[in-house]
């Protein structure tokens, strides 16, 4: 504590010019440590550890959800919903009337390959009359044999 | 009160969610915030709620906070601005600066626990030397002497230069001395006992 007392009088409208007393002095000081007190004396430390606990138990109530747990919740809701159909196939031998997913797969590609081999052989139904009156192909020219088979080269 | 390093990882457990840290932030600071407030408003129950309002403010903004600042200046000033509101609302009081010293009288009560521990006449003096003070003087001796924050640091919070919080601090304390000598205490070592 190092403050000057002395000439205070007449400043701030505090005073009236007279000397403050040693035992004013010393009381100040004592008042200004048992302030300090008022904020750093760890008396009571377990009551203030309950109403610490108890307001952040409110806030911790009052706290939007995080992000975190409804990312994990969601996770969890796509692995249920893309494993239920696997799980029905493991379940499926006990239950006669399920159908297994890879034979499902199975017959959609069934029959999407059997819907391209109609297409095709409609096609085909189409182009075959057309194929049926295409022009005579002509005969190749028959080619003198040569001369001489022997002698392609004129004699010089 | 928590060192920076503790404090700024306790604050980022705190901004994860994690509930003991929100208590450890809370225990940490919920004292000197209240002995701060009583010490403006002069209503123990009152400083109380607005101190856990506060803790519930600053708490669910932790995201918002920038780590390059002291959590307790943040705290500190939601707190008083708090404070003000909830007096605006209750009474409207104009401050004056005529202050009437009320030697042996207690305008602001502590509670039955406080009383025990501390003494009546202790906090009679306290309670009359603070109350000797006008604004800003009571902060600032409030944050300088109570708090343990420095010049700078209140410099800072009340964004005035470092001269004038010593200037105020100076009056301040001379305030309290003429306070505490016109009560006519007797023999402070005796008051004090």
């Amino acid at each position: 504590m190092n403050w000057h007392i002395d000439g205070m009088g007449g400043l701030d409208g505090a005073g009236d010019g007279r000397r403050p007393s040693g035992r004013a002095q010393r009381a100040l000081v004592r008042v200004l440590l048992a302030l300090r007190g008022e904020a750093t004396r760890c008396g009571a430390k377990s009551r203030d550890r309950a109403r610490a606990e108890a307001l952040a138990d409110r806030i911790m109530l009052e706290l939007p959800r995080s992000v975190l747990p409804l990312g994990i919740a969601a996770a969890v809701i796509v692995s249920v919903v893309c494993t239920m159909p696997l799980v029905r196939d493991a379940v499926a031998p006990a239950d006669a009337g399920a159908v297994p997913v890879s034979s499902v797969v199975e017959r959609g590609i069934r029959e999407n390959g059997a819907a391209l081999s109609d297409g095709l052989g409609a096609l085909r139904e189409i182009v075959a009359p057309f194929a049926a009156e295409t022009a005579p192909i002509e005969e190749p020219s028959a080619l003198a044999p040569p001369a001489n088979a022997a002698a392609p080269f004129s004699r010089s | 009160m928590l060192d920076a390093r503790t404090e700024k990882l306790t604050i980022e457990r705190a901004r994860r969610g994690d509930r003991d840290a929100i208590a450890e932030l809370i225990e940490a600071y919920q004292r000197p915030l209240e002995a701060f407030l009583f010490r403006l408003c002069g209503k123990h129950e009152l400083a109380e709620d607005i101190a856990q309002e506060a803790f519930v403010r600053v708490i669910k903004s932790l995201h918002r906070f920038d780590d390059q600042y002291r959590f307790s200046t943040w705290l500190f000033t939601i707190g008083k601005r708090l404070l003000v509101n909830a007096q605006q609302k209750m009474k409207p009081v104009a401050e004056s600066e005529l202050v009437e010293f009320r030697a042996g009288e207690s305008k602001t009560p502590l509670c039955e626990v406080e009383l025990a521990e501390r003494g009546q006449r202790i906090a009679k003096l306290v309670t009359l030397a603070v109350d000797s003070l006008v604004s800003p003087q009571r902060e600032i001796v409030l944050l300088f002497h109570q708090q343990g924050w420095s010049v700078q640091r209140i410099s800072e919070e009340l964004k005035m230069p470092e001269g004038t919080i010593k200037s105020h601090l100076f009056r301040a304390r001379r305030r309290m001395l003429f306070a505490i000598e016109q009560s006519g205490v007797s023999n402070p070592n005796e008051v004090f006992q």
